[in-house]
């Protein structure tokens, strides 16, 4: 058994964070691939999340009303060790950066 | 910023009775991205919505502005100014010449621009080199919400026509307002960090990026100077010329693609201006030359903090 963390993905509009309006599941719930976990607001639109993993939630990190930045966490799973995760990895904000530079005269 | 900009507007519209907002779902609806929210409410017929034809809402804005008002219109997104074209390089740019004069031209067209947001290509495109390369018209983006503030309350009053395009990968950006008007004048750009390194140039949310940029640059030792050109034109070649002299190397990054893009315009300015300080060729990093690529690839188009460094990099190797 692995641990994953589902952070607020970027909802697709540039936005930076969004309020939990509801959870559909609670802590020590199975849960399914796609299953509907809640839903967030942001100050577009009211959006549902789907379950990107299938598994056991953990920790749910915010309560309804709690405000939670893009990148934060926000449900964490126990889920089954297995190569090959369906569905897309919700991007990580910060740490983008490979390239390391030389500074000027530097070998 | 959407705040921002909705707070720019409401003043405009109190501070001057001539002031007008309209175009696609502005008043009812509040705007597609609610940067009208609540204004046709406060201020009843000012704000109106207009029927889906680009075109249309500018030849208005050109009429409304000949007899004496001060049009605000809004095109929906960047893709959809294309329509409105005509009437913009044929009338806009060129009634307060073609008069004369006679008439001012004080219109402020605000065009939602820039990828960033996962959309298609007509949300997510960067128009600002067909404007920049019409004379007769002006041409400015806000990279934050404070800039969007300043910025816009400034269009509104200049008697040119501007083309004000805003970053919507921006418009969720926070930040505490100062409702005063702008210290800048029209056609200043703004250092937004300083370094002495090189100095990366840039404008709307791409600002944001050459920030981090230069953050990073930091861990490694490397000082970089941010400038946010802010109004494309007029340019500010004072402060460009100013800043890259001082550092002796420079790297444009924009959103656009890349040939005939206006980082090209500002690479032949420091030739002309600024050559023998410059310690290095300048770098440009930009979109490719390709239609604005599909959601998924996106991240590949725009300049990304690698790209970036990269370029960063050959201009300290000189």
């Amino acid at each position: 058994m692995a641990e994953f963390v589902f952070r607020l993905p970027d909802l697709a509009e540039g936005l930076e964070d969004a309020e939990v309006v509801e959870w559909r599941v609670a802590e020590g719930d199975q849960v399914e691939l796609n299953q509907l976990l809640g839903e967030v607001q942001t100050s577009k639109a009211t959006v549902e999340i789907p379950s990107p993993r299938t598994g056991r939630v953990v920790r749910v990190h915010a309560q309804p009303g709690e405000l939670v930045r893009v990148g934060e966490p926000l449900v964490t799973f126990e889920v089954d060790d297995e190569p090959g995760v369906v569905g897309r990895v919700p991007h990580d904000r910060g740490a983008r950066r490979r390239v390391r530079l030389r500074r000027p005269g530097q070998a | 910023m959407v705040q921002a900009l909705n707070a720019a507007l409401r003043q405009c519209l109190r501070d001057d009775p001539r002031t007008l907002v309209f175009g696609e779902d502005v008043g009812r609806l509040g705007g597609v991205f609610r940067v009208t929210d609540g204004l046709q409410d406060e201020f009843g017929a000012r704000v109106f919505d207009t029927p889906l034809a680009e075109s249309g809402i500018v030849g208005i804005a050109i009429g409304l502005a000949m007899a004496g008002w001060r049009p605000v219109p809004e095109i929906q997104f960047d893709g959809f100014s294309f329509p409105a074209l005509d009437q913009v390089l044929t009338n806009l740019a060129k009634y307060r010449g073609r008069s004369r004069g006679a008439y001012d031209m004080a219109v402020t067209l605000r065009v939602p621009s820039f990828g960033g947001i996962s959309g298609p290509e007509h949300h997510s495109e960067s128009p600002e080199t067909l404007y920049a390369h019409t004379a007769g018209l002006k041409v400015v983006s806000p990279s934050g919400p404070q800039e969007a503030f300043h910025l816009l309350v400034q269009a509104v009053e200049e008697p040119d026509p501007v083309i004000f395009l805003e970053p919507k990968s921006r418009y969720w950006a926070r930040e505490e307002v100062s409702m005063t008007p702008s210290p800048l004048p029209v056609g200043k750009a703004r250092i937004v960090r300083s370094g002495d390194d090189a100095t990366l140039v840039a404008w709307g949310a791409m600002v944001r990026r050459c920030l981090e940029v230069a953050a990073a640059a930091e861990e490694d030792g490397v000082s970089l100077e941010v400038l946010d050109l802010r109004w494309l034109v007029p340019m500010d070649d004072e402060t460009l010329v100013e800043s890259v002299s001082r550092t002796g190397r420079a790297v444009v990054v924009h959103e656009a693609p890349r040939t005939g893009g206006m980082g090209a315009e500002v690479s032949a300015r420091l030739m002309e201006l600024a050559f023998r300080k410059l310690r290095a060729p300048v770098q440009r990093v930009t979109g490719w030359d390709v239609p604005y690529p599909a959601a998924s690839a996106e991240h590949e188009y725009i300049p990304s903090l690698d790209r970036i460094l990269l370029a960063v990099q050959r201009v300290l190797d000189e």
